[in-house]
C-alpha cells in the first residue's frame, strides 16, 4: 500500500462505512480493513488520517482504529510472523508522540493508549529515546502539551504498583528514574509555583491541577517497588510540598457538583494515598514527616462537607489515620485526651452519619443497600472508614474511646428522645457507633464473636432497641427498625436467651412492614437465630418454644414473599427453609397448603431463574416438606408426586437446565420412599434419563447417578424385565463415567448399583466387558481414587457371586490374570480403603477368596494366600494409608468422592448410607477366624502350617485374638 | 567512596526439591536496586585523609600548598627533592575533604611517574608519597582505579608490601585494598599476582593494630564480590588467618574479618561449605552478639547465608545457639538488623521439621508474630517468608502451633499491603495452613476463622488485584475453601437416546 492519495481516500471511505448502522455495509468494510490491515504503510495511513482528515468524525475513527490496530497486531509472539513492518514501527515510534501531544483531546487518549501498548513491548531497549522526548516537552511550557506526555508516562508507569519485583522491571525503573525523576520534580516545584502567580484564573488552575494530580500518580507509581534513592534525598522537596498542598484551598476550585469529585478532592486523596505508601513502607525514612501529615489529615477531615464528591478523599483519610494510629511508635500522636476526643467527635461521628444519599438507597434501591450493610459490600464507604479507625483506636485507646463514645451516644439519644420524628437519625448514628465500638470479629455464620467488653449490650438492647421492635407500627421509622433488627442478628450470640425468645415474635410481625429492608432484615435475623446451637448440639430455640407462634411465622414468611419487590427475596426463602427445618412435625398441618404455595413459586421462576439462591432455598423447602411430612407417613409421597410432577415434568421438557440437577435430587427423595417397587410414572421417564446430552453437563452427574441408583434399588428386577434393552444403554453411562478420572467414582457407584439390585441372569452376557473396561482404564491410568472404587467393586462381587467366580472371570480374560490382580493391586494397595462400609466390603470379599476359592489352596496362587491374608490383617489393624503418590496431588483434592463440586447439592435430598452386606456380617474379624475355620477342618493341617512358615509375628498374635473372640481353632 | 551499591548478596532459600510448593525455591534479590547503598555496610574503597600511619609521617599541614602547575613541574623534574616536595603536594592535594582532583592529575600525566616512584627502594619518602597519592586516586571510580592500574601499579605496589618500612608497607596495603575493591577482575588479577601470600607473610604477633586494620580491610575486599567469586585455592590460602583474626578483640578488625566471611559465605553450598568446615561458625554466633554494630552486623549477615545452605550447614548454627541470639536481633532498635535476623530465620524455616522444631522450642514465634504485627515492612517482608516456609515444610502440630501464637491474624492483616509479592507468598502461607486443616478435617473452622479475623474480605477483595498471580491464587483459595471448585469431562461414544456400552478389540494383554 502506497502512501498516497488515492488510497487515503479508498481508506477514508472504508472507515466511514464502519460506523453505518446497517450491517450490510458495515460488516463488508471492517473485513476489508481486517484483509489490508498486514500491509506495509496500513499504520502511516490511519496516522495521516488521524492528523489530516478534514472530517473530525474520520479522525476520531481512524485514531480508534489505530489503536485497535496497535493492540492487535504491535506484539512479537514469537514462532509467528511479524505483523507489523520494521519501517512501520520505526515510523510510528517516531511521530507518535508529537503527533499524540499536537491532537485534540480526544484522539489524544487513544493515542496516548497506543503509546503505552506499544511501549509495554519496545520500552525501554526498543524505544530508547521516548524519555528524552516526553521530558523535553516538559520544557515547553504548555500544559495541555505537558499533561499529554504526564498522562501517557502514568499509563506506561502504573504498572509498577502490581508487578514483581524482579532485575528487567528494577532495571527499567531504574532507567526512568535517572531520566525522569529530576524533571519531573522540577516541573512540580513550576507547576506549585504557577498555581501561586495564577491563584485568580480559574481556567489555569484547572488545567495546573490536573498536573499536579498527575504528577502525583507518578510519583506513587515510581516509589511502589521500593524507596528509590532519587527520591529520598528529596524527600524535603516532595513532602514539603505535598504536605503543602493537602492544607491549601481555593474558593476557584470548589466545584458544585455534589456527586462527582473536583480536581481538588482528586489530588488530596492522591496525595493520601503518596502519604499511606510512604509510612506502610518506608516508615524509617518517613518518621519525621508522619506527625504533620497526620495532623493535616486530620484537619481535612474536620474540615471536609459531607457530600458525595468527598466520599473517596475522606475514606482514604480516614484510612490513612487508621494505618498509623495502630502502629506502637505513632501511639504517643493519637494518645492525648483532646486529640482523641477531637478524632471522636470531629471525624468519626460525622461519617457515621445516616445521609440523604444512604436514605435514597434505603427506600429506593434496597438490594443494593442490603449488599452494603449486611454484606460488607461497603469497603470504600465513610461508614467503613470510621469503623476501621473506631477499631485501630481500640488497640490502644479502648478505654478512653469508648467513653468519649459513650458520651456522644447517650446525647445523640437524648436529641432522638426530644424529637424522635425530626431527630430520629441520630439515633441510626448512636446505633452504628455502638455496634462498630462493641463489635471486634464477626462471621456470617456467627454474627459478632468477639465484643468489647465495655459496652453492655444487653442494656442498650433493653433500653434502646426492645423499644423500637415492640413499635406497634412496623411502619414507623423503618430505619431504626431495620437497625434493632440487625443489632439482633449481629449481637445474637451476645445477648441472652430470654432476650431472643422475647425478640422472636417481634421479629416475625415484622415481616409484614412495607419497607423491603425491614422485613428482610427480619427474615435474616430469624434464619440466624433458628441456626444458632444450644446445648447438646441441640437448636438454641426449640420447636416447643415455637410452638405459640408457629403459625403465624409461617404465614407472615409466605406472606412477605407476595409484597412488592421480594417475589424472589432469598433471605426470606431461607427463612422458609430454615424455619421448616427447624420445626419439623410441626409443620405437618400446613404443608397441604404450603406445598401448593411453593409449588406455584417454582412454576413462576423456572419460566426464568435469575435469582439462584433462591431458587435454591426453594427446592431446599420442598425437599424438607417432603421427607417431613413422609416420615410420618410414607404413604404421603404420592400426593407430593401429583403436586410436583407435574411442574418437573414442565421442567424436564423445556430443559431448565439450572434446575435439572435439583429436581433429580427431588425425585431420588420421592423415589426412595417407595417400599418395594416402582411406580409406571418413574419407568415412563427411565429411558430419557440415559440421553447422553444430561451426562454432559457436569453439575447433573452427581444427582442422575443417584436417581439411576434409586431406579435400581426399588426396580432392578423391573428393569430387567420391561426394559431389558436400554441395559447397554445405562452400562453405556457406566463406560462414560469411568472414562473421566473426575466422575470414574460416580461410575463405580452406578455399576456396584448394577451388581446388587439387578438379576443376576440380567447382566451375564456383560461382565465380561466390565472388566475389560476396567482393566483398560486400571492399565492405561490408574489413580488412587480409581484403585479404591476398583477394589470395592471387584470385592462386592466377589461377595455377591463368589470368590471362584470372581476368579474364574479374572482368568477368562487373561490367564493367570487373578493372580496379577491380587499381588499387584489388592495386596498392596488395600490399606488405602477408606469408609466403613467400603473397609467391610473388602474384609468380606478378601476373606472368601481366602477361604472359598480351591485355586489358592493348590495352584501357583498358594503363594500369594499368606501375603492376602497378611494384607487383610494389616487392613484390620493398622491406620489407614492415605499417603498419594505426588503427580495425583491435584486431582484428588478436587474429585475424591464426596467432595462435590459444581453440582448444587441439595442438603435437605441426603441419601442415606447404604451397606450391601449389612447385618449378614456383625464382625468381619470374627468372619474371617469363623472362615478360616471351616477352611481347616476342610484340609486339616493345611492351614497352620502356611501359617507358621511366612506369616509375620504380629499379624500371628492379631489372628490369634480373631480366633479366640470366634471361640474357634484351626486344625 | 561507595560507587555502585554493595548490596549484593544473594538471598537465597534452601531448594529441597522435595517440597511442591515452588515458593521455596531459591529467593534471589535483584541486584539492581533502587535504594541508596545501605550505609551499614563497610566502604570498597577507601582515601587516606590524615591517618597517622608512622612516625615518619609528615601531616597536610606541614606540606606545602601547591597549584598543579608547580606540582607537575617538580614531580616531572630530575631532582629527588623537586619530586619529593611535588609527591607530596599531590597527595595533600588528593586528600582534601571536598572534590580532590584525581581527574586533573591524572590527565597532567603524572601516573607513570608515581608508578616509577614506587620502585625506588632508596627513597623511602618518595615511595612513600607516591604510593599514598597512588592510593587516593585508586579510591575513585573505576575509572581512576583503572588508570592507576594501567600504569603498572599492580607489581610495584605487591613488591612493596615487603618494604621493610612499615609505614610504606601499609600503603601499599591500603593501595591494594583500593584495587581489589574495585570489582572482581581486578581482584583476581591481584591474585594472580600473588598478593595473598605476599600479604600473609605480614601477619605476625608483633604487626601492630593499625597495620592489621588496614590489612584485614584489604583480605576483606580480596574476598569481596561475585560473578566470578574469588577463586577457591586464594579463599583457602586467606581463611586461616581470617580465623586468626577473628579471634582478636579489636573491633575494626573484627568487623572487616566478618565482612570477609559474609563475602565467602554469599555463595552457593559449596562455598558456605568451605567456611563452615573451619570450624568458625561458634564465634560468628558469638560475635553477633558485639555490642558494636558495626561487628554485629557483619556476623549476622555471615550467618544468614550460612543458614541459607543446606541442613547440615544450618545445624551447625543451630547447634552454636544461633536461636537464642536471633530473637534479641529481632527486637534491635534498627530494623535493618530486625530484617537481616527475620531473613535468618525464614531460612531456618525453610528446613526440615526438627529445625521447625527448634524454632519453636527456642520461643521464635513470639518474635516473629511481633515483627509481624508492628515491624518495619522490610522485616515483615521477610517474617512474612518465614510463615510461608514453615508452614510449607512443617509437621500438622507444627503449623497449629504457629496459628496458635497468632500468626495468622497477624499475615491476614498483612494482606493489604502494597506489594503484590508480599501478598502471593501470604496466600501461599493461607493455603498451607488450609492443607494443614484438610488433614485434621477442620477446614470448614479454619475458614470460619479466616472469615473472623476479615481475611475472607480481604482475599475476596484481592480477586481484583492487578496481578494476575495474586488474582489467581485468591480465586483459587476462595473457590477451594470459600466455595464451589469444578470437574472435567472425558469423550465417550454416544448416540441420541444412550452411550454406547462396548469394548474396544484388547490387543495389549494387561499389566499393571
Amino acid at each position: 500500500m502506497e502512501l498516497n492519495d488515492a488510497n487515503l481516500q479508498s481508506l477514508t471511505e472504508f472507515l466511514r462505512k464502519t460506523l453505518d448502522p446497517d450491517p450490510a455495509v458495515r460488516r463488508p468494510a471492517e473485513k476489508f480493513l481486517e484483509s489490508v490491515e498486514g500491509n506495509q504503510n496500513y499504520p502511516l495511513l490511519l496516522l495521516t488520517m488521524l492528523e489530516k482528515s478534514q472530517d473530525q468524525v474520520i479522525r476520531v475513527c481512524a485514531a480508534v482504529t489505530f489503536k485497535n490496530y496497535i493492540k492487535r497486531n504491535w506484539r512479537i509472539v514469537e514462532d509467528e510472523p511479524n505483523k507489523v513492518s520494521d519501517a512501520d514501527r520505526t515510523a510510528i515510534k517516531a511521530n507518535i508522540v508529537n503527533l499524540m501531544l499536537s491532537s485534540p483531546e480526544q484522539i489524544q487518549k487513544q493515542l496516548s493508549d497506543a503509546i503505552s501498548i506499544i511501549g509495554r513491548e519496545d520500552f525501554p531497549q526498543k524505544w530508547p529515546d521516548l524519555l528524552t522526548e516526553m521530558v523535553n516537552h516538559f520544557r515547553s511550557g504548555d500544559f495541555h502539551i505537558i499533561n499529554g506526555v504526564l498522562r501517557t508516562a502514568h499509563s506506561l508507569f502504573k504498572r509498577y504498583r502490581h508487578e514483581f519485583k524482579s532485575n528487567e522491571l528494577w532495571t527499567e525503573i531504574k532507567l526512568v528514574l535517572d531520566t525522569f525523576a529530576l524533571p519531573l520534580t522540577e516541573l512540580f516545584k513550576a507547576t506549585i509555583e504557577l498555581c501561586q502567580t495564577h491563584a485568580t484564573d480559574v481556567n489555569a488552575l484547572k488545567v495546573l491541577f490536573s498536573s499536579l494530580t498527575l504528577i502525583s500518580k507518578l510519583f506513587y507509581s515510581l516509589n511502589f517497588q521500593d524507596l528509590p534513592e532519587f527520591f529520598e534525598d528529596n524527600m524535603e522537596t516532595w513532602m514539603t510540598n505535598f504536605h503543602g498542598l493537602l492544607t491549601l484551598d481555593n474558593k476557584l476550585l470548589q466545584t458544585n457538583d455534589e456527586e462527582e469529585a473536583g480536581l481538588l478532592e482528586l489530588l488530596k486523596s492522591q496525595i493520601c494515598d503518596n502519604a499511606a505508601l510512604y509510612a506502610q513502607k518506608y516508615d524509617e525514612e518517613f518518621q519525621p514527616y508522619l506527625p504533620r501529615f497526620v495532623t493535616a489529615i486530620w484537619n481535612l477531615l474536620v474540615s471536609t462537607g459531607q457530600e458525595v464528591k468527598y466520599d473517596l478523599l475522606v475514606s482514604n483519610a480516614i484510612q490513612f489515620l487508621a494505618s498509623v494510629c495502630e502502629r506502637p511508635h505513632y501511639k504517643h500522636l493519637f494518645e492525648d485526651q483532646n486529640t482523641l476526643t477531637s478524632i471522636c467527635e470531629k471525624v468519626i461521628v460525622p461519617n457515621m452519619e445516616f445521609r440523604s444519599a444512604d436514605e435514597e438507597a434505603f427506600e429506593d434501591n434496597s438490594e443494593e443497600y442490603i449488599r452494603r450493610d449486611l454484606e460488607g459490600s461497603d469497603i470504600d464507604t465513610r461508614r467503613r472508614a470510621a469503623c476501621d479507625l473506631v477499631r485501630g483506636l481500640c488497640k490502644f485507646f479502648e478505654g478512653p474511646v469508648t467513653a468519649i463514645f459513650s458520651g456522644y451516644v447517650n446525647s445523640m439519644l437524648g436529641e432522638y428522645a426530644k424529637s424522635p420524628g425530626q431527630n430520629w437519625k441520630h439515633k441510626d448514628a448512636a446505633i452504628y457507633l455502638v455496634t462498630s465500638l462493641a463489635s471486634k470479629a464477626q462471621t456470617q455464620k456467627h454474627g459478632i464473636t468477639q465484643a468489647n467488653e465495655l459496652v453492655d449490650l444487653n442494656e442498650f438492647f433493653v433500653n434502646h432497641i426492645l423499644s423500637d421492635l415492640k413499635s406497634p407500627n412496623v411502619n414507623e421509622f423503618p430505619v431504626l427498625k431495620a437497625d434493632a433488627i440487625k443489632y439482633v442478628m449481629i449481637f445474637r450470640s451476645q445477648l441472652p436467651k430470654e432476650q431472643l425468645l422475647q425478640a422472636v415474635p417481634l421479629l416475625i410481625s415484622h415481616l409484614q412492614a412495607e419497607s423491603t429492608v425491614e422485613h428482610t432484615y427480619a427474615a435474616h435475623a430469624l434464619e440466624r437465630l433458628f441456626t444458632m446451637r444450644g446445648p447438646n448440639n441441640s437448636t438454641l430455640i426449640t420447636p416447643a418454644e415455637m410452638a405459640p407462634f408457629t403459625e403465624q411465622l409461617l404465614n407472615n414468611l409466605f406472606k412477605a414473599l407476595a409484597l412488592p419487590g421480594s417475589e424472589e427475596n432469598e433471605y426470606i426463602m431461607k427463612a422458609i427453609m430454615r424455619s421448616f427445618s427447624l420445626l419439623q412435625n410441626a409443620i405437618v398441618p400446613y404443608i397441604p397448603t404450603l406445598i401448593g404455595q411453593l409449588t406455584h413459586k417454582l412454576l413462576l421462576v423456572s419460566k426464568n431463574p435469575s435469582k439462584p439462591h433462591f431458587n435454591h432455598y426453594l427446592f431446599e423447602s420442598l425437599c424438607l416438606s417432603v421427607r417431613i411430612t413422609c416420615k410420618a407417613n410414607s404413604t404421603t409421597v404420592s400426593s407430593f408426586e401429583e403436586a410436583l410432577f407435574p411442574v418437573f415434568t414442565e421442567i424436564l421438557q423445556n430443559d431448565v437446565q439450572e434446575f435439572l440437577p435439583y429436581v433429580f435430587q427431588v425425585m431420588s427423595l420421592l423415589l426412595e420412599i417407595h417400599s418395594n417397587s416402582i411406580p409406571s410414572s418413574y419407568m415412563a421417564l427411565f429411558p430419557h434419563l440415559l440421553q447422553p446430552v444430561l451426562w454432559e453437563r457436569t453439575g447433573n452427574i452427581p444427582p442422575l447417578v443417584r436417581l439411576l441408583q434409586a431406579y435400581l434399588e426399588k426396580g432392578g428386577a423391573s428393569i430387567a424385565s420391561s426394559a431389558a434393552d436400554k441395559i447397554p444403554g445405562l452400562l453405556g453411562v457406566f463406560q462414560k463415567l469411568i472414562a473421566s478420572k473426575a466422575n470414574d467414582h460416580q461410575g463405580f457407584y452406578l455399576i456396584n448399583s448394577i451388581i446388587e439390585h439387578m438379576p443376576a441372569e440380567s447382566i451375564t452376557q456383560y461382565r465380561k466387558q466390565i472388566y475389560i473396561l476396567l482393566f483398560q482404564r486400571l492399565q492405561g491410568s490408574k489413580t488412587t481414587k480409581f484403585i479404591k472404587s476398583f477394589l470395592v467393586f471387584i470385592n462386592l462381587y466377589c461377595v455377591k457371586y463368589g470368590a471362584i467366580a470372581l476368579q474364574e472371570m479374572f482368568d477368562s480374560i487373561q490367564p493367570k490374570m487373578f493372580g496379577m490382580v491380587l499381588e499387584k493391586i489388592i495386596i498392596p494397595e488395600v490399606q488405602k480403603v477408606s469408609g466403613p462400609v467400603e473397609k467391610k466390603i473388602c474384609a468380606v470379599g478378601i476373606t472368601k477368596i481366602l477361604t472359598e476359592c480351591p485355586s489358592m489352596m493348590d495352584t501357583e496362587y498358594t503363594k500369594l494366600w499368606t501375603p492376602l491374608l497378611q494384607a487383610l490383617i494389616g487392613f484390620f489393624e493398622l491406620p489407614e494409608d492415605d499417603s498419594i503418590p505426588d503427580d495425583e496431588h491435584f486431582i484428588d483434592i478436587e474429585d475424591t468422592p464426596g467432595y462435590q463440586t459444581a453440582f448444587s447439592q441439595l442438603a435437605f435430598a441426603g441419601k442415606k448410607e447404604h451397606d450391601p452386606i449389612g447385618d449378614a456380617v456383625g464382625n468381619p474379624k470374627i468372619l474371617l477366624a469363623q472362615s478360616l475355620h471351616k477352611l481347616s477342618t476342610a484340609c486339616p493341617g493345611r492351614v497352620p502350617s502356611m501359617l507358621s512358615t511366612s506369616l509375620n509375628a504380629d499379624a500371628l498374635q492379631f489372628l490369634q485374638g480373631y480366633l479366640q473372640a470366634a471361640t474357634v481353632q484351626l486344625v | 567512596m561507595p560507587t555502585k551499591n554493595v548490596d549484593e548478596r544473594i538471598s537465597k532459600f534452601k531448594n529441597k526439591g522435595k517440597d511442591p510448593a515452588k515458593l521455596r525455591d531459591k529467593r534471589i534479590s535483584a541486584c539492581v536496586e533502587l535504594r541508596k547503598a545501605n550505609k551499614d555496610e563497610n566502604f570498597m574503597k577507601r582515601r587516606n585523609i590524615s591517618v597517622d600511619l608512622s612516625s615518619d609521617y609528615i601531616s597536610n599541614e606541614m606540606v606545602a600548598s601547591l597549584d598543579i602547575e608547580d606540582i607537575i613541574k617538580d614531580v616531572n623534574s630530575n631532582c629527588r627533592e623537586s619530586q619529593t616536595r611535588g609527591c607530596q603536594a599531590a597527595r595533600k592535594l588528593l586528600s582534601q575533604e571536598r572534590n580532590p582532583p584525581l581527574k586533573e592529575i591524572i590527565d597532567s600525566g603524572l601516573l607513570a611517574r608515581f608508578v616509577s616512584f614506587l620502585s625506588m627502594d632508596d627513597e623511602p619518602n618518595l615511595q612513600f608519597e607516591a604510593a599514598w597519592a597512588l592510593t587516593n586516586i585508586a579510591s575513585g571510580t573505576s575509572w581512576h582505579t583503572q588508570q592507576v592500574v594501567e600504569h603498572g601499579a599492580v607489581p610495584s605496589f605487591i613488591a612493596l608490601l615487603a618494604s621493610p618500612m612499615l609505614h610504606i608497607s601499609e600503603q601499599a596495603v591500603w593501595a591494594l585494598g583500593n584495587i581489589a575493591g574495585d570489582g572482581a577482575a581486578y581482584r583476581d588479577i591481584l591474585i594472580e599476582c600473588n598478593v595473598v601470600p605476599a600479604l600473609l607473610a605480614r601477619i605476625s604477633p608483633d604487626t601492630p593494630v593499625g597495620y592489621l586494620r588496614n590489612l584485614t580491610w584489604t583480605l576483606s575486599n580480596l574476598c569481596r564480590n561475585k560473578n566470578p567469586f574469588p577463586p577457591l585455592s586464594a579463599v583457602q590460602q586467606m581463611l586461616p588467618s581470617l580465623i586468626q583474626l577473628l579471634h582478636l578483640s579489636d573491633k575494626d578488625i573484627l568487623s572487616d574479618a566478618c565482612w570477609a566471611i559474609s563475602y565467602l559465605s554469599d555463595g552457593d553450598n559449596d562455598r558456605i561449605d568451605v567456611v563452615v568446615r573451619t570450624g568458625i561458625v561458634p564465634r560468628l554466633v558469638e560475635l553477633m552478639s558485639h555490642e558494636e554494630i558495626s561487628v554485629m552486623t557483619p556476623a549476622l549477615r555471615s550467618i544468614g547465608n550460612i543458614v541459607s545452605g543446606s541442613d547440615l550447614q544450618t545445624q551447625v548454627a543451630v547447634d552454636a545457639e544461633v536461636l537464642k541470639v536471633i530473637p534479641v536481633l529481632m527486637r534491635h532498635q534498627k530494623p535493618s538488623v530486625q530484617k537481616e535476623a527475620a531473613w535468618a530465620l525464614s531460612n531456618i524455616a525453610a528446613g526440615p521439621c526438627r529445625q521447625i522444631q527448634q524454632l519453636i522450642t527456642c520461643g521464635l514465634l513470639v518474635p516473629l508474630v511481633e515483627q509481624l504485627r508492628n515491624g518495619d515492612f522490610k522485616t515483615q517482608r521477610e517474617a512474612v517468608w518465614a510463615v510461608t516456609n514453615f508452614t510449607s515444610g512443617g509437621t500438622v502440630e507444627q503449623v497449629v502451633h504457629l496459628v496458635h501464637s497468632g500468626a495468622l491474624e497477624a499475615i491476614i492483616n498483612l494482606l493489604q499491603v502494597k506489594d503484590a509479592k508480599v501478598i502471593l507468598v501470604i496466600l501461599e502461607a493461607i493455603n498451607n495452613i488450609f492443607m494443614a486443616a484438610e488433614k485434621l478435617g477442620e477446614t470448614e473452622k479454619l475458614s470460619l476463622l479466616v472469615e473472623e479475623l476479615g481475611g475472607l474480605d480481604r482475599i475476596e477483595m484481592l480477586q481484583n488485584h492487578d496481578n494476575e498471580l495474586v488474582y489467581q491464587a485468591a480465586h483459587t483459595l476462595i473457590e477451594k475453601y470459600f466455595g464451589d471448585g469444578d470437574v472435567v469431562g472425558v469423550k465417550v461414544e454416544s448416540t441420541e437416546e444412550a452411550f454406547v456400552f462396548k469394548t474396544s478389540d484388547v490387543k495389549k494383554t494387561f499389566e499393571f
